[in-house]
């Protein structure tokens, strides 16, 4: 597929310092190209050309404040609703701009799929909670829903702590296990991008860890773009990082070499824990 | 938040309680204190009592005469049974149900969900507002103005259903409202996120968890209806003494509210009687229509993150198996997360 921005696009693939899982796939599949963001007469982000390999992992990284979870976000379109969002520049999906009228919206989501800071599982049964994007898209007959979570929670690592309550609360779970019920619920109907908005900012250390290991799992099958506040889940579990400061996209770079050879001055200080103003976890949506 | 590299931890105190105040100022704020706490219980008592007093008055008085045939012999004479006053007010509350119902909770979701901040939408609520002040006598003659004697409708059951949905109207939509407005954005996000429509996210997501609230506000209304004299007595009619008969225009319909407020201070026993018995089933009618709302809320609120705290609550005290999982909930809430340990809850 031919990607019409994949030369001015990022110093990912231009020298030899492309490794690992970025190697294997030469294809964005998804790509922002001289991106601005922002409400009414704030200005979020500014100028962003980035592009996301498929079966990679990004993590994007920054301080709080650095609009990064605004950017994530209009990845599938969910500022739209947020009142006076504007947004200027390209971001495709594949060849398609998501932010033409010819995109739908409920098939964009449904295709590029988001997982939250704070698990939020509908009031539902745990049954009823991971087929109801599929129920609602239509995707699968009645009779096969039952198998498609059992799927599902199985690919999460849930089934065997819910096989017997599928039709129980799921507010019963721990708070780890509300996240994995949500990552179920997101992968049921079948996206081929996971948003993630620091999704392992309020579990314990357990959980954090077995979401990281899911999210290795699923790729190179599924892309994985990751909010992240902790600098060391940037580092153990993404292929690419990307780091936002003030707006701007400052550096981007195969992990381990922005990690240990940062380019710019910006992010060595980020990196060196001096520009970090507040420390606290990054609030959620705008 | 990690301490800076370096930085001298401050040294450990052994809690001792502390300097306490003096004790003049102690004082004072055990007085203050209890001033709170008697205003507030005096509030309580005033609510209360009045309710202990009616009801206790419309049981002696109903009690003391009842005969179980008045529930389904009509009436006869100066005396009979309640039977067509009894299925005329049934019918009446049904049908303000059902209208009320559908009008009320339309406009609240179209207030909550699909209308944007605009003139509008400010004068929909202003007009929701003003209709909810307007006292249920200004209702009546103005249904009987327009509807029984404008459109040549009689005393007639629609009449009688259309001013009494008007005048209940307003509490529904706002009570819809304020319930879709207090679920929590999460739900809304995550439905969102996975693509849903927004009518669909509606039905299976919001709806439900903005049950108790709207039923609430139905069940308010449904009992303002069964309760309301004047509107009816310009629409539904004062000469209902037959049976309903089912039509919509041209026939008067008999109700429960017109027995007690007509034969009160009427001379013949027979019909005294009557009016304790219309009283006593109005106010059973009331209470039946909020226990079995409780009973809705109860089912459809299986799923309900409080629901899971309750129960979790109940786990530890009575020490049951699943008691080792926490539900985390208070994030919906935007509030601060519960404390992990069942012990130091209970402080």
């Amino acid at each position: 597929m031919v990607n019409p921005f994949q030369l001015e696009a990022t110093p990912l693939f231009e020298s030899d310092r492309v490794s690992g899982a970025t190697l294997l796939e030469h294809t964005d599949i998804m790509h922002a190209h001289q991106v601005s963001l922002g409400f009414g007469g704030t200005t979020i982000m500014q100028d962003i050309s980035v592009g996301f390999p498929r079966g990679t992992i990004t993590a994007l990284i920054g301080p709080s404040g650095s609009g990064k979870t605004t950017f994530l976000r209009s990845l599938n379109r969910m500022n739209d609703k947020v009142r006076d969002f504007w947004h200027h520049g390209q971001i495709s999906l594949y060849d398609d701009e998501i932010y033409s009228p010819a995109m739908d919206p409920l098939v964009l989501r449904r295709r590029v799929g988001m997982v939250f800071q704070r698990p939020n599982p509908f009031p539902m049964s745990i049954l009823d909670n991971i087929v109801s994007g599929v129920k609602a898209h239509r995707m699968a007959k009645h009779s096969d829903l039952r198998d498609i979570a059992e799927t599902r929670l199985a690919e999460v690592g849930l089934w065997s702590h819910v096989a017997d309550r599928l039709h129980d609360s799921p507010f019963r779970l721990s708070g780890g296990q509300q996240q994995m019920l949500c990552l179920a619920r997101a992968l049921a109907v079948e996206p081929e991008v996971l948003l993630l908005d620091e999704p392992t900012s309020s579990l314990d250390p357990r959980s954090t860890e077995a979401v990281e290991e899911l999210v290795h799992r699923l790729t190179p099958g599924l892309t994985v773009i990751i909010v992240t506040h902790d600098l060391n889940q940037a580092r153990r579990c993404s292929d690419n990082t990307i780091f936002f400061y003030e707006g701007r996209m400052i550096e981007t770079a195969p992990t381990v070499e922005l990690f240990t050879r940062p380019e710019r001055a910006e992010t060595a200080r980020y990196i060196g824990g001096e520009l970090e103003p507040t420390g606290g976890p990054e609030r959620g949506s705008p | 938040m990690a301490s800076p590299p370096g930085a001298v931890m401050p040294p450990r105190r052994v809690g001792n309680g502390g300097p306490s105040a003096p004790p003049v100022i102690l004082r004072r704020r055990r007085v203050t204190n209890s001033l709170w706490w008697g205003i507030c219980g005096l509030g309580l008592a005033f609510l209360v009592a009045p309710v202990v007093w009616i009801l206790s008055g419309v049981f002696q008085r109903g009690i003391s005469g009842w005969r179980w045939n008045v529930l389904w012999t009509g009436p006869a004479g100066l005396g009979g049974g309640l039977a067509n006053d009894i299925l005329g007010t049934l019918l009446i509350t049904f049908g303000v149900a059902v209208i009320a119902g559908i009008v009320g909770i339309g406009t609240g979701i179209y207030l909550s969900e699909f209308c944007r901040p605009s003139i509008f939408s400010t004068v929909l609520r202003s007009a929701s507002e003003v209709l909810s002040g307007i006292p249920s006598i200004v209702f009546g003659y103005v249904g009987y103005l327009a509807l029984v004697i404008g459109l040549h409708w009689g005393f007639s059951l629609l009449s009688a259903l259309i001013v009494l949905s008007m005048l209940v109207v307003p509490y529904i939509a706002k009570s819809t409202e304020l319930a879709l407005n207090q679920v929590p954005l999460a739900y809304r996000e995550g439905g969102e996120a996975l693509g849903m429509v927004k009518s669909y996210m509606l039905r299976k997501v919001v709806l439900r968890s903005a049950v108790p609230g709207i039923l609430t506000g139905l069940v308010v209304a449904i009992a303002i209806s069964i309760g309301e004299t004047a509107p009816l007595l310009y629409t539904a009619g004062t000469n209902g003494t037959g049976y309903p008969t089912g039509a919509f225009l041209h026939s008067a319909v008999p109700y429960l509210t017109y027995v007690a407020w007509a034969d009160y201070d009427s001379p013949f026993p027979g019909q005294h009687a009557l009016s304790h018995d219309a009283a006593m089933l109005l106010v059973v009618i009331v209470i039946g229509l909020i226990l079995s709302s409780r009973l809705i809320v109860r089912a459809t609120q299986r799923y309900s993150p409080n629901r899971a705290l309750a129960a979790a609550e109940k786990g530890w005290r009575k020490r049951m198996p699943r008691a080792d999982t926490k539900p985390e909930v208070d994030h919906l809430f935007g509030r601060e997360p519960a404390p992990s340990d069942p012990d130091e809850l209970r402080q």
